[in-house]
C-alpha cells in the first residue's frame, strides 16, 4: 500500500536523490520553495553533520528506528522522518514551530520527548529547530545498514512463503525406529524417534480402568458408567480398547463435547452484546449444526466451506445455512450513532476476517489492519482484500424448512394420494356425467333453484337452444351447471377439496444465518446495515481512505499462477449473493495452490491438543512466525496428509491418535525426564488435565443420575437446567457463573485454548452452590438404597459412579468414619434423616475430589 | 459442641505445605507465572496458572497498593462540576458556530450554548473553582490532582464505557481492574481481588453490563466480582441452612483427607496441592467476606461521616464505606458505579442538567468526601489511589427540547487522590466554553498508563499474549501524565 517513495539506493546516492525529489514526495509539497533553498539546505547539512546527527543518535534513535520504532516514527533516514504519522506529519519542512517533532522535544506539546528522560538542553533543542527550518537534510542515514535492513512488508516473496507453515505438506513417512514393543501406530514411530534423540523412554501403557476413563472423557466429556467399565474390563479380546474407542466415536455425546471447542473458536454467543445485548433467539442453530456435523463426521473441508459460504454452496440444505452462523456469531453494536456507523461496520468486518483467520488458518490477520503485519507476511492490502470479501455480508433471520427431505417425501406421498381422489372425480366426469347431462337436457327441465336468479335465466336460455345448434361451449356451461346439482359429482368434488386441505406444509422455523441480499437484523442505527464498498484504510483510519478494496486472498498462501482469480466464483443468474465468500471458501480448502495445507495442519493440531493437552504447535491459533514451532513437524504433516487422504474425515484421525501408545501411556511423572523436557513437549507421559467447565458440570450431573440427554434446540439461562452445559444459552451480559468460574470463555474473541486456573471461588461454588448441592443429593439418592443395608456398599457404589473404581481400604475407612460421625452430628441437631444427610455430604466431597476433575 | 475452625490451617503433607508457605511467604506467587510481569519473552498463550491471584511485586516500588474508582455513570458534565467556564455564561443562548451536529447522540436536538445552572466558587489553597453541587468535595480540593483535558473516542455509552474501562471501544478486552490484578495479584486471598459495586436502588447496571468488569482474553479469575444488589452480596458464600459450621468443617476435613491420599500418588503435581488449598481458602472466604462487607461494625461517628443513614446518599455511602473496609483488608481494586443504566437514572442528564446533576451530587458528594477524610485519618490515603470520572463529558450547548446536555466525547474531567498522586496538581485545559480539550490532552490510554504507573506498573511491559499478539491495556499508545504524580 504505502511504499516508501522509491529510494532504495546506496547511501551516498540517497541524499542527492532526496534533495531533488523531496518537494514532490513530502507533505510539504504544496509549500513554496524558498528562494534561498539551496543555501539553507547546505547550512542545514552542516548543522546535521556537526551536531544534530549526534543529538538524534544519542537521544532519539533508540526508540525511533534504532532498537524499536515507537509511535511509528522512524528517523533513521530522511525518507522516514518525513513520512506522515497517525496524526499528520512529524516534521513540517522549514517550519520547526509547526513540527510535532520540535514541539515535543521543546516540551510545547505532549508527549514530551525524549519520553523517559530529562528535557534536552536548550542549545540542542535550538539546533534541531534550526535544522528543521533549513529543510532537515541528512548526509546519510543515522544507521548505515538501515536501508538494506528495511523490508518492504507490502510485498510477499517466495522467501516469505518458505516459512514452515506456509509450505505445502511434506511427504512425511513414519521414521524407522528400533524394534519396539511399545509402538502401536505410525504416530508412535514419530514420537519414539524424537524421544530416542534425547534418550528418553516413554511411560508404559496405562491400565484398562485409566484407559476407558481417559477415552470416555476425551471423546464425550462424561465419565464412563460402571457398566461400561465392567464390560471393558471383562473384554479380553486383543482389540477391546479399539472397540471402546469405536463405540465412543459413534456416541452422540461426542458432538456435544467437541462442538464446544469450535464454539470457543467461533466466539459464539446468543446475544448481540453492547448497549442492550439483545438476544439472538435463533442463533443456536449454529451450535446444532456443529454437533450434527461432528457426529456425522462431516468432511472438514465441507465443514469449513459451509461456515463461510453455506448459503451459496448448498442453499437447499438447512444445515449449510445454519453453518453460516459462524461469521455472524460475533458482537454487533446496537444504538449506533451517525459518527460511528462506518467505524462499527469496519469493526464488524474485522471481526469476521480476524476470526476466520485465527480459527481456520491459525493466522493473526487482524494485526494487519493498521500496518503491514509486523511479523507475518500479511500486508495491509491483503487484510483489506480479505475484509472486502464480507462487504455485503449481514446477519439475517429467515424462515427455513429444517427438514426439506421429509417435506419433499410428504409432498410426494400426498400428491400420489391426491391424484387418486382427483382421478375418481375425473372418471365420473368422463364416464357417467355426460350421459346424465344428456338425459337431463332431454327431459326439458327448468333450471334448478329460484327462477329470478340471473344465472337460472341464462341456463333457461341455453336449454331452449335446440340440441343440434348447441355449441360445445354451451354444452360445457350446461354441464358445469348440472353437476353442481348432481350429488354424486358433488361428493367426489368435495372429496378433492377436503383432501387438498391435507396438503403438508413445511414446518418453517426462524433461523439466524449470515448471508447477503437478505434483510439484516437491525437495531437502532443512524446508518445502513453495511457500507457499499470496502476501502483500503491507511493506518486503519477511516479518515484516510485509499481506494476500493476488492475481495482477495492472502498472497502468502497463494501459489496459483493466475492469482486471486483462481478461486473466484461467479454468481449464477438470479442469486442475491456476491459469491465472494465462495471464492474465499474455495481458496481456504484448496490443497494445490491455496490455503488447504495450512487449514489441514491447523485442525489436526487442534485435535492433538484436545487429546494431549498441548498441540504439536503449542500456539494453536498462531501458526505465524511469532507462534511456536511444531515440536514434531513431520508428525503434524503426516496427520494433515492422513486427514486429506481420508477425505477430510476427522474421526479416523481421532482414532489414529487415541489408539497410539503415546495416548495410552501412564501419567506418571519423573524428575529425570522432567529435567530434560519440562513441558513434556516430546510426549513421554500422559499429562494430568483438569476437565473444562462444561465437563465438570456435566459429569456431576451424570453421576447424580439427573442428566437429561435431550439434544439440540433453544438453550436456557436457567442454572437449574439438567441438560448438558452446551445447551446453556450464551448471553454476553449474563454468562453462566459456574461456567465462567471454571474458565469458560466470554465469547467475544475466538479462543483456541482455555486456561485451567485454580482459585478459591471455584471451591466456594463446589461446596456451597445450590446446584452442586443438588447434584450431590442426586448421587446420594442413587446409593442410599445400598446404604440401608451396608454403608460400605454405598460408599463403594459412589466411588464406582464418580471415580470408576472402588475405594481402597484407607478411603473406605475414612469415608465410613465420616458417615458415622456426621450422621451423629445431624442426629444431635435433630435432623430427620441423619444418614441420608451424611451421605449427601460425603457424595459432595467425592464431587470435589481432585481425582474427579483431573483426568490422568 | 465443636467450635468452627474459622482459620483452620491447611491440612497438607509437610513437604507440600512447606513449599506452599515458602512460595506464599516471599510474595512471588505460588508458581512463577510465565507471561506475567516483566517476562514478555517467556510469555506463552498456553500457560496453566496456579493461583494467579497470589501477590507479586510491580515493576517498580510505589505507594499505591489499592485502587478505589468512583465512577459517575452516564457522563457527568465537566462545565457543571469542575471545569468552570465564565465565557460560557457570557455566550449563553448564542449559537456555537461550526458545531458538528453528529457530536452528541441526539443529532436533531442541537441547541445554543447554555451556561451552567450552578454557581461556582473558589476553594483550597490554589483557589480551585468547584460547582456548588459539591459542597463537601470542595473541602478536599487540596488533596486532588485534577485533569481537565480528558477525552474519549465515542459518543455513546457502552462503547465509551468499554473504552474507559478497557482502553478499547470494542467489546472483548480486559478491563483495568483485571489488568491490575493480573499484574499484581491481591494481598488478601480470603477476599475477591477486584470488587465492583453498582446501583442498589434498582436503577440498573451500567450499559455494556458485566463486560465493563470483564477479563476479555485474560484468565477468568481476574474478572471483577460484582456484588449483588440484593440478597447475598457474593455468590456461593452462604453454606445454607442444611449444614452447621461444624458439619461443613467435617465434610471439608473428609475432602482434605481423601485428596491428600490421592496426592500421595502424584506428589509432583503442584496443581493438585494448590487445589486442595483452594478449598481451605474458600472456607475462610466464607467467613471473611461477610465480615469485610458488614458496615454495621463501623462506629456511629464513621457511619454518620459517610451519611449511611441519610435517605438521599445512604446507598452510595454504604458502598464507599465497604470500599474502604475492602482496601483496608488488602483488596486490590474496587470500582463503584454511581447511578444506574437508563438516561435520567444516571448522570446522563439529557433533559434537565440542573435537576439531574444536583440529584446525583446529593447522592455522592458527602460519601466521597467522607471516604477521602476516612482514608486520610486512617493513614490509608497514601496507599489507596482514588479515581473519579465518568465515561465522557457533556456538551456546552443545550439539548433542544429541555435544559439538559447531550454527550460530549471531546472533554471531561478526571480527578485523582492519594496513592502517590500530586495533591493540588491541575493539569490540562479545555477551550473557553469547555467543549473540547485543547491543552495537554489526556487520552484514555494516558489515563490508564498513569494509573498503572502509580501502582508501580510500566504500562508498556504489562502484556498478555493472546492469539499471537502481545496485548496491553494501553494498546500501542499511552503516556504517563507525570505532572499528576508526586
Amino acid at each position: 500500500m504505502t511504499r516508501l517513495p522509491g529510494v532504495r539506493t546506496t547511501c551516498g546516492a540517497l541524499f542527492s536523490l532526496v534533495l531533488t525529489t523531496w518537494c514532490s514526495t513530502t507533505p510539504a509539497a504544496d509549500a513554496p520553495v524558498s528562494p534561498n533553498h539551496a543555501r539553507e539546505m547546505s547550512r542545514g547539512l552542516e548543522l546535521f553533520k556537526s551536531d544534530v546527527r549526534a543529538i538524534l543518535t544519542t537521544h532519539c534513535l533508540d526508540c525511533h528506528g534504532g532498537k524499536t520504532t515507537k509511535g511509528d516514527f522512524n528517523l533513521v533516514t530522511r525518507e522516514n522522518l518525513l513520512r506522515e504519522g497517525t496524526e499528520g506529519p512529524n516534521v513540517v519542512l522549514g517550519k520547526s514551530a509547526e513540527s510535532r517533532m520540535y514541539r515535543q522535544v521543546a516540551h510545547l506539546d505532549r508527549p514530551h520527548m525524549p519520553a523517559k528522560a530529562a528535557k534536552l538542553p536548550d542549545d540542542a533543542i535550538n539546533k534541531i529547530g534550526k535544522w528543521i527550518d533549513a529543510g532537515a537534510p541528512y548526509d546519510k542515514p543515522l544507521v548505515e545498514t538501515q536501508v538494506a535492513k528495511t523490508k518492504d512488508r507490502s510485498v510477499v516473496t517466495d522467501a516469505d512463503r518458505s516459512f514452515w507453515s506456509f509450505q505445502p505438506l511434506a511427504n512425511s513417512t513414519p521414521p524407522n525406529v528400533k524394534a519396539n514393543a511399545w509402538v502401536r501406530t505410525p504416530v508412535d514411530q514419530f514420537i519414539v524417534a524424537k524421544l530416542d534423540e534425547k534418550g528418553i523412554k516413554p511411560n508404559p501403557i496405562a491400565d484398562k480402568r485409566h484407559l476407558i476413563r481417559r477415552a470416555t472423557f476425551d471423546l464425550t466429556g462424561l465419565p464412563p458408567t460402571p457398566e461400561e467399565i465392567d464390560a471393558f474390563l471383562n473384554d479380553n479380546r486383543p482389540d477391546a480398547y479399539e472397540r471402546v474407542v469405536d463405540r465412543l466415536l459413534t456416541s452422540p455425546r461426542m458432538g456435544e463435547r467437541w462442538a464446544r471447542f469450535w464454539l470457543d473458536l467461533a466466539r459464539y454467543a446468543e446475544s448481540h452484546g453492547y448497549e442492550q445485548d439483545y438476544d439472538r433467539n435463533f442463533a443456536f442453530y449454529y451450535r446444532d449444526f456443529l454437533i450434527r456435523a461432528i457426529n456425522d463426521d462431516m468432511p472438514y473441508n465441507q465443514f469449513v466451506r459451509w461456515q463461510i459460504a453455506g448459503d451459496e454452496l448448498a442453499p437447499e440444505s438447512p444445515l449449510a445455512l445454519m453453518a453460516t452462523g459462524f461469521l455472524g456469531a460475533g458482537t454487533h453494536a446496537t444504538q449506533i450513532t451517525a459518527n460511528q456507523v462506518e467505524k462499527e461496520r469496519y469493526d464488524e468486518l474485522d471481526d469476521m476476517a480476524a476470526t476466520t483467520g485465527t480459527a481456520m488458518l491459525g493466522l493473526t490477520i487482524g494485526c494487519a489492519r493498521c500496518h503491514d503485519h509486523k511479523f507475518d507476511p500479511i500486508p495491509t492490502n491483503d487484510y483489506y482484500r480479505m475484509v472486502a470479501t464480507f462487504t455485503t455480508t449481514v446477519r439475517s433471520e429467515i424462515d427455513l424448512d429444517l427438514n426439506p427431505d421429509q417435506t419433499k417425501k410428504a409432498k410426494a406421498d400426498f400428491d400420489a394420494a391426491h391424484a387418486k381422489v382427483v382421478q375418481s372425480r375425473t372418471e365420473y366426469e368422463t364416464g357417467v356425467l355426460p350421459g346424465n347431462v344428456t338425459s337431463w337436457i332431454a327431459s326439458k327441465p327448468q333450471p334448478f333453484g329460484i327462477p329470478t336468479d340471473l344465472r337460472a335465466g341464462a341456463i333457461a336460455a341455453l336449454l331452449s337452444v335446440p340440441s343440434e345448434k348447441r355449441t360445445p361451449a354451451q354444452l360445457i356451461a350446461l354441464t358445469s351447471y348440472f353437476r353442481e346439482h348432481d350429488e354424486a359429482w358433488q361428493a367426489r368434488d368435495k372429496a378433492v377439496h377436503e383432501h387438498e386441505k391435507l396438503a403438508p406444509k413445511p414446518a418453517l422455523k426462524k433461523v439466524m444465518i449470515t448471508s447477503e441480499g437478505v434483510p439484516a437484523i437491525r437495531f437502532h442505527t443512524q446508518g445502513g446495515d453495511f457500507l457499499e464498498k470496502t476501502h483500503y484504510l491507511k493506518r486503519g483510519d477511516l479518515a484516510q481512505k485509499q481506494g476500493e478494496a476488492t475481495a482477495g486472498v492472502l498472497q502468502v498462501l497463494n501459489r496459483a499462477s493466475d492469482g486471486d482469480g483462481h478461486w473466484k466464483a461467479v454468481p449464477p443468474k438470479g442469486v442475491h449473493t456476491s459469491y465472494r465468500r465462495t471464492g474465499l471458501a474455495n481458496w481456504l480448502t484448496d490443497m494445490d495452490t491455496g490455503a488447504g495445507h495450512l487449514l489441514a495442519r491447523v485442525v489436526v493440531n487442534r485435535l492433538w491438543q484436545g487429546h494431549f493437552g498441548r498441540g504439536l504447535v503449542a500456539t494453536p491459533s498462531d501458526f505465524g512466525t511469532q507462534g511456536e514451532r511444531p515440536s514434531h513437524p513431520e508428525l503434524l504433516d503426516y496427520l494433515a496428509s492422513e486427514l486429506v487422504r481420508n477425505g477430510w474425515h476427522l474421526k479416523p484421525i481421532h482414532r489414529l491418535m487415541m489408539t497410539s501408545a503415546v495416548y495410552q501411556q501412564t501419567a506418571e511423572d519423573d524428575a529425570a525426564r522432567t529435567k530434560i523436557d519440562p513441558e513434556n513437549a516430546l510426549c513421554w507421559r500422559r499429562p494430568h488435565r483438569r476437565l473444562e467447565a462444561e465437563a465438570i458440570r456435566d459429569s456431576m450431573l451424570a453421576v447424580s443420575g439427573q442428566l437429561d440427554e435431550t439434544m439440540y434446540g433453544a438453550g436456557t439461562l436457567d442454572e437449574s437446567m439438567r441438560r448438558r452445559s452446551i445447551y446453556f444459552m450464551i448471553k454476553r451480559s449474563h454468562l453462566i457463573p459456574l461456567m465462567m468460574l471454571f474458565d469458560a470463555p466470554d465469547s467475544l474473541v475466538g479462543m483456541g485454548k482455555r486456561q485451567a486456573t485454580t482459585v478459591a471461588p471455584q471451591a466456594l461454588a463446589l461446596i456451597n452452590n445450590p446446584q452442586v448441592r443438588s447434584y450431590a443429593k442426586g448421587l446420594a439418592t442413587r446409593v442410599l438404597p445400598a446404604a440401608k443395608t451396608s454403608a460400605s456398599d454405598a460408599v463403594r457404589q459412589a466411588y464406582r459412579l464418580t471415580l470408576g473404581r472402588v475405594p481402597d481400604s484407607d478411603e473406605l475407612v475414612a469415608t465410613l468414619d465420616f458417615l458415622v460421625a456426621q450422621a451423629e452430628r445431624y442426629r444431635a441437631d435433630g435432623k430427620a434423616d441423619p444418614l441420608a444427610l451424611a451421605l449427601e455430604d460425603a457424595c459432595q466431597s467425592l464431587l470435589c475430589l481432585n481425582e474427579f476433575v483431573y483426568i490422568d | 459442641m465443636l467450635i468452627p475452625k474459622i482459620f483452620a490451617t491447611p491440612n497438607l503433607p509437610d513437604t507440600t505445605r512447606r513449599e506452599f508457605l515458602a512460595r506464599a511467604g516471599n510474595g512471588a506467587g505460588m508458581l512463577a507465572l510465565a507471561g506475567l510481569l516483566g517476562s514478555e519473552a517467556g510469555a506463552v498463550e498456553t500457560s496453566t496458572s496456579i493461583n494467579p491471584l497470589a501477590p507479586h511485586p510491580g515493576h517498580f516500588k510505589t505507594k499505591a497498593k489499592s485502587v478505589i474508582w468512583l465512577f459517575l455513570n452516564g457522563g457527568p458534565s465537566q462545565v457543571d462540576t469542575w471545569d468552570y467556564k465564565p465565557e460560557l455564561a457570557k455566550r449563553d443562548g448564542k449559537e456555537l458556530p461550526g458545531f458538528d451536529k453528529n457530536t452528541g447522540f441526539f443529532t436533531g436536538q442541537v441547541g445554543p450554548l447554555m451556561k451552567s445552572p450552578f454557581k461556582f466558587a473558589q476553594h483550597g489553597q490554589n483557589g480551585t473553582w468547584v460547582s456548588e453541587i459539591f459542597p463537601n468535595m470542595a473541602k478536599h480540593v487540596d488533596d486532588l490532582a485534577i485533569m481537565y483535558s480528558c477525552f474519549t473516542h465515542t459518543n455513546n455509552h457502552s462503547p465509551a464505557l468499554f473504552e474507559i474501562n478497557t482502553g478499547f471501544s470494542r467489546m472483548g478486552f480486559p478491563c483495568m481492574g483485571a489488568w491490575v490484578t493480573y499484574g499484581l495479584g491481591t494481598e488478601n486471598q480470603n477476599l475477591p481481588a477486584f470488587v465492583v459495586m453498582y446501583d442498589t436502588l434498582g436503577r440498573g447496571i451500567p450499559k455494556g453490563h458485566a463486560q465493563n468488569w470483564g477479563t476479555g482474553f485474560l484468565p477468568g479469575v481476574f474478572q471483577g466480582t460484582a456484588l449483588n444488589a440484593q440478597g447475598a452480596p457474593i455468590n456461593n458464600l452462604d453454606p445454607g441452612k442444611e449444614r452447621s459450621a461444624a458439619e461443613q468443617r467435617a465434610q471439608l476435613d473428609l475432602l482434605a483427607r481423601l485428596n491428600k491420599h490421592d496426592l500421595a500418588k502424584h506428589p509432583r503435581e503442584a496443581e493438585l496441592s494448590a487445589r486442595i488449598e483452594s478449598f481451605e481458602l474458600a472456607y475462610r472466604m466464607q467467613m471473611a467476606a461477610p465480615e469485610a462487607l458488614d458496615v454495621a461494625r463501623e462506629s456511629k461517628a464513621t457511619q454518620d461521616l459517610y451519611g449511611l443513614n441519610d435517605k438521599k446518599c445512604g446507598h452510595f455511602a454504604r458502598q464507599c464505606l465497604m470500599a474502604r473496609r475492602l482496601v483496608e483488608r488488602g483488596v486490590r481494586f474496587v470500582q463503584i458505579y454511581s447511578g444506574g443504566m437508563e438516561n435520567e437514572r444516571s448522570w446522563d442528564g439529557h433533559s434537565n442538567i440542573a435537576d439531574n446533576h444536583s440529584g446525583f451530587a446529593k447522592e455522592t458528594d458527602q460519601p466521597i468526601a467522607a471516604l477521602l477524610t476516612d482514608l486520610k485519618s486512617r493513614g490509608l490515603l497514601d496507599e489507596t489511589l482514588v479515581i473519579c470520572n465518568g465515561e465522557f463529558g457533556r456538551l456546552p450547548i443545550v439539548q433542544k427540547g429541555g435544559t439538559g446536555r447531550d454527550h460530549n466525547p471531546h472533554a471531561f474531567t478526571t480527578w485523582l487522590a492519594g496513592g502517590g498522586t500530586k495533591a493540588g496538581a491541575r493539569y490540562g485545559k479545555t477551550d473557553d466554553i469547555g467543549h473540547k480539550a485543547v491543552e495537554n490532552k489526556v487520552s484514555i490510554n494516558d489515563l490508564h498508563a498513569t494509573v498503572l504507573h502509580l501502582l508501580g506498573i510500566d504500562h508498556e511491559r504489562l502484556t498478555y499474549r493472546f492469539n499471537g499478539r502481545n496485548f496491553r491495556l494501553t494498546d500501542v499508545a499511552g503516556q504517563v501524565v507525570k505532572e499528576v504524580v508526586a
